[in-house]
C-alpha cells in the first residue's frame, strides 16, 4: 500500500460571513493514494469546492491537518506553497481561467515560466501537450478565438506543463455541452492512463464520474459514501 | 526588495516584461492618459531647465564679453530697480571727472542714449542712438568690450558719421542696410560708415553709435553729460578697491554739489554683475524644478491610480497566476514593471517633447530679436529625462503591486464569480 499523496484528517473549514458562521466541512477525513483516479460528487453547496481549493493548496483548513504529498500543508512558507501549486499539482477551472491576453501557446507555457524552465524546452513541451490535446491548428490563438472546448483543451495542456503529481478538476465540463465534455474527460483518462498521475475532478455529474475509480459523495460538508467502485454509486441512481 | 532583485536576474524577466507590456496595451486609453501624465511633467523639468540654462550661459557669455577688469557706474540706487529703469537721473559733468579722479581709473568711457526715429530709404522706425566719445572710446571697446566691424570703418569725430549694429543693418528695415549709405536720423543726414559685428545682445545690436558730440548736437542734450559710465581700471589694481574708491569719489562730490547723503547711483563690476545674474537665475531655476517637480509628482499619482484599478480588475487573472504557481514576488515584478514602463514611456515622450520645445524657443529666439538665446540640452539632463520616470513610476507602483502580490488565491479567483 503506497503513502496517501493527499490525506485530510478532521479538516473544518468555517467562513465568517457578516458575524455569521457558515460551515462549509465538518470534519472531513480523506486519503487518497496516488495514481488514483477520484471524483467528488455532491450537489451544489455541499462543499465540495472547497474541499477541491483545499487539496489545490489555495484555501487552508479552519481546523484539522492536511497533507499534501506527505507534507503538511499548514507548515510551508508562502514560497512553498507556490512551488507546491506549480509543479506537484496541476489545476482545471470550470471557466477554463485562461489569460485572456497570453494565446494558447503562452497560456500553456506560464506555469513553467513561473519555475524558471528554460525558454527553448518549455516551447517545445507547450507545443507537444497542445498537439496531444489536439490543438496542433489552434497554437498561436487568443483565448477569445477558441471554443470553449478547446479553452479547457489549452487549459488540461496547461495543468500538465510541469509534470505534477496530481490534477485537480473543478467541474470541468459543467460550462461544456455533453458531446465537448465527454471529450475533454476522454483527454484527462488518456492522461491518468498514460502518465499514471493523480487526478481528483469535483462533478455532480454522474456520466463524468463514471470515467473515475473511486467516488467521494459529499454532502452538508460531510463525506457520506467513500465508494471504491465508480459502478456502486452508478448502479445506485 | 530582496526578492524583486533575485527573480529580475532570472530568465523568466523577459516573460513578465512582455506580460507586462501586454497588459498596458489592452487597457490603452487608460494607459495612455497615464503616460500623459508623466509627459507633462518630464516635459516641463526638460524644457524649463535647458531654457534657463541657455539663458544662464548665454548671460554668462555676454559677461565674459565685458572684460573681468571693467566697472560700470549708473544713476539710480541698485537696491531700487526702478528708479534704474526710469532711467531718469543722469551724470553731471563734475560726477564724470570725478570718477575719472578716483585712484585706479585709466580710462572713463561715458555714454548716452535715448530712441529717435530714423528713416533709411522710404521706411522710418524708431530706433536706439547712443553717444559714445569715440577717441577714446573705440580703443577700450575694442580691447576689452571685443568689438568689431564686419564692413567699413570707424567714424570721425567732426563729421556727420554713424556706425551700426548687426540688427540694425539686417533686421530693423526691410532693405538691408549698407555701409556709405546714407541714413536720416531726427531729420538730419548721416552717413553709415561701419557696421558692427555683433556684440552679444539683440538688443546692444539695435543701436546706431555716434561720436557723444554729434550726439548732443542732435538730441540737443547737455554737454558733458552721461547716463552710464564705463571704467577702465590700471593695470594692476584691485577692481573691489578702484570700485570702492569711485564709489567715495562720487559721494563726495555729490555732497559738495547737492548737500546731500543719499546714494542714487551704483557702482558694479563686471564680476558682481555676473553674481547678481547667476543668483538671480539660480532661484528661477529652483521655482521650475519646484513646480516640475510637483507635475511629476500628480503624474505619478496617477500611475498609483492606475495601477490600483488594474490590480483590482485583474484580481482574477492574479488567483490565476498564483494558482498555477506563481511566487508573490512574480506577481510583484510583472505590477511593478508594468508601472516602471507606464512610467519610461512618459519619460521618452517628455524628454523628446521637451527637446522639442526648448529647440522651438531657440529658433525663435534667433528670428526674433529680444536676445541671441541657445537652449542648454545637456547630456545629464536627457539621462535623468529618461531614468528618473522610470524610478517614478516604480515607487508609485509598489504599493498597488504589493497588494496585488499578497492577495490569497482562493479569494482573488472568486472575484466576479
Amino acid at each position: 500500500m503506497p503513502d496517501s499523496i493527499i490525506k485530510l484528517e478532521d479538516v473544518w473549514k468555517i467562513y465568517l460571513l457578516d458575524k455569521v458562521e457558515l460551515t462549509a466541512l465538518k470534519g472531513v477525513s480523506l486519503e487518497i493514494n496516488p495514481g488514483d483516479f477520484v471524483t467528488v460528487m455532491g450537489p451544489s453547496g455541499s462543499g465540495k469546492s472547497t474541499l477541491l481549493n483545499m487539496i489545490g493548496a489555495l484555501d487552508f483548513p479552519t481546523k484539522g491537518k492536511l497533507f499534501l504529498n506527505g507534507k503538511d500543508v499548514s507548515l510551508l512558507s508562502e514560497n512553498e506553497l507556490a512551488l507546491l501549486r506549480g509543479k506537484t499539482i496541476g489545476f482545471i477551472f470550470q471557466e477554463f481561467n485562461l489569460l485572456p491576453n497570453l494565446n494558447a501557446l503562452q497560456n500553456v507555457m506560464l506555469p513553467m515560466i513561473f519555475q524558471g524552465v528554460p525558454e527553448k524546452e518549455r516551447v517545445e513541451k507547450a507545443k507537444r501537450l497542445l498537439v496531444s490535446v489536439g490543438l496542433e491548428g489552434r497554437i498561436m490563438h487568443q483565448p477569445a478565438e477558441l471554443s470553449g472546448g478547446e479553452r479547457q483543451r489549452v487549459a488540461i495542456a496547461r495543468s500538465f506543463a510541469n509534470d505534477p503529481e496530481m490534477v485537480i478538476a473543478d467541474e470541468p465540463t459543467g460550462n461544456l455541452d455533453s458531446k465537448t465534455g465527454k471529450m475533454i474527460m476522454e483527454i484527462l483518462e488518456k492522461f491518468h492512463s498514460e502518465k499514471k498521475k493523480t487526478i481528483v475532478v469535483v462533478t455532480h455529474d454522474p456520466n463524468i464520474a463514471g470515467y473515475s475509480e473511486k467516488i467521494v459523495n459529499i454532502k452538508d460538508g460531510e463525506v457520506v459514501v467513500n465508494h471504491h467502485q465508480a459502478s456502486e454509486i452508478l448502479w445506485q441512481k | 526588495m530582496a526578492e524583486i532583485g533575485s527573480s529580475l536576474f532570472k530568465g523568466e524577466t523577459k516573460e513578465y516584461f512582455s506580460i507586462a507590456l501586454r497588459n498596458i496595451r489592452t487597457r490603452s486609453l487608460r494607459s495612455w492618459l497615464t503616460i500623459l501624465g508623466i509627459v507633462i511633467g518630464v516635459f516641463l523639468i526638460i524644457s524649463l531647465l535647458s531654457l534657463s540654462e541657455g539663458l544662464k550661459s548665454t548671460i554668462t557669455k555676454q559677461l565674459k564679453s565685458l572684460g573681468g577688469e571693467m566697472i560700470f557706474v549708473m544713476p539710480g540706487d541698485m537696491s531700487n530697480p526702478l528708479s534704474m529703469f526710469m532711467g531718469g537721473s543722469k551724470f553731471e559733468r563734475q560726477d564724470i571727472e570725478a570718477i575719472g579722479n578716483a585712484e585706479g581709473v585709466d580710462k572713463v568711457l561715458s555714454m548716452s542714449y535715448q530712441s529717435g526715429v530714423a528713416r533709411y530709404g522710404e521706411e522710418s522706425k524708431t530706433i536706439f542712438l547712443a553717444g559714445i566719445p569715440m577717441k577714446i572710446g573705440i580703443e577700450v571697446l575694442e580691447k576689452f568690450q571685443g568689438w568689431s566691424l564686419e564692413k567699413g570703418r570707424w567714424p570721425n569725430t567732426g563729421k556727420r558719421e554713424v556706425i551700426i549694429g548687426q540688427q540694425v543693418a539686417n533686421e530693423i528695415f526691410k532693405e538691408k542696410v549698407g555701409v556709405n549709405t546714407e541714413i536720416t536720423i531726427k531729420g538730419r543726414r548721416f552717413e553709415i560708415v561701419g557696421i558692427l559685428n555683433s556684440l552679444g545682445s539683440k538688443s546692444d545690436d539695435s543701436y546706431i553709435y555716434m561720436d557723444m558730440s554729434l550726439y548732443e548736437w542732435l538730441t540737443g542734450e547737455k554737454k558733458g553729460t552721461a547716463q552710464q559710465v564705463i571704467v577702465k581700471i590700471q593695470d594692476g589694481s584691485n577692481l573691489d578697491q578702484v570700485a570702492e574708491n569711485i564709489k567715495e569719489s562720487l559721494q563726495e562730490t555729490r555732497k559738495r554739489r547737492a548737500g546731500t547723503d543719499t546714494v542714487d547711483f551704483s557702482v558694479i563690476t563686471s564680476e558682481k554683475m555676473g553674481d547678481i545674474a547667476g543668483n538671480i537665475l539660480g532661484v528661477i531655476q529652483i521655482v521650475i524644478v519646484a513646480f516640475a517637480s510637483i507635475a511629476i509628482i500628480v503624474g505619478g499619482i496617477g500611475i498609483t491610480n492606475t495601477m490600483f484599478t488594474s490590480v483590482r480588475e485583474r484580481t482574477k487573472e492574479i488567483g490565476i497566476m498564483k494558482a498555477i504557481g506563481a511566487k508573490n514576488s512574480a506577481i510583484l515584478t510583472i505590477f511593478l514593471m508594468e508601472a516602471g514602463i507606464i512610467g519610461s514611456i512618459g519619460g521618452v515622450g517628455g524628454t523628446l517633447l521637451g527637446v522639442f520645445f526648448a529647440k522651438l524657443i531657440e529658433i525663435y529666439g534667433q528670428v526674433h530679436p529680444l536676445f541671441y538665446f541657445a537652449a542648454s540640452i545637456s547630456p545629464g539632463l536627457i539621462i535623468f529625462g529618461l531614468v528618473f520616470p522610470f524610478f517614478v513610476g516604480c515607487i508609485a507602483g509598489l504599493l498597488p503591486a504589493k497588494q496585488a502580490a499578497s492577495m490569497k488565491p482562493v479569494e482573488a479567483l472568486r472575484r466576479f464569480e
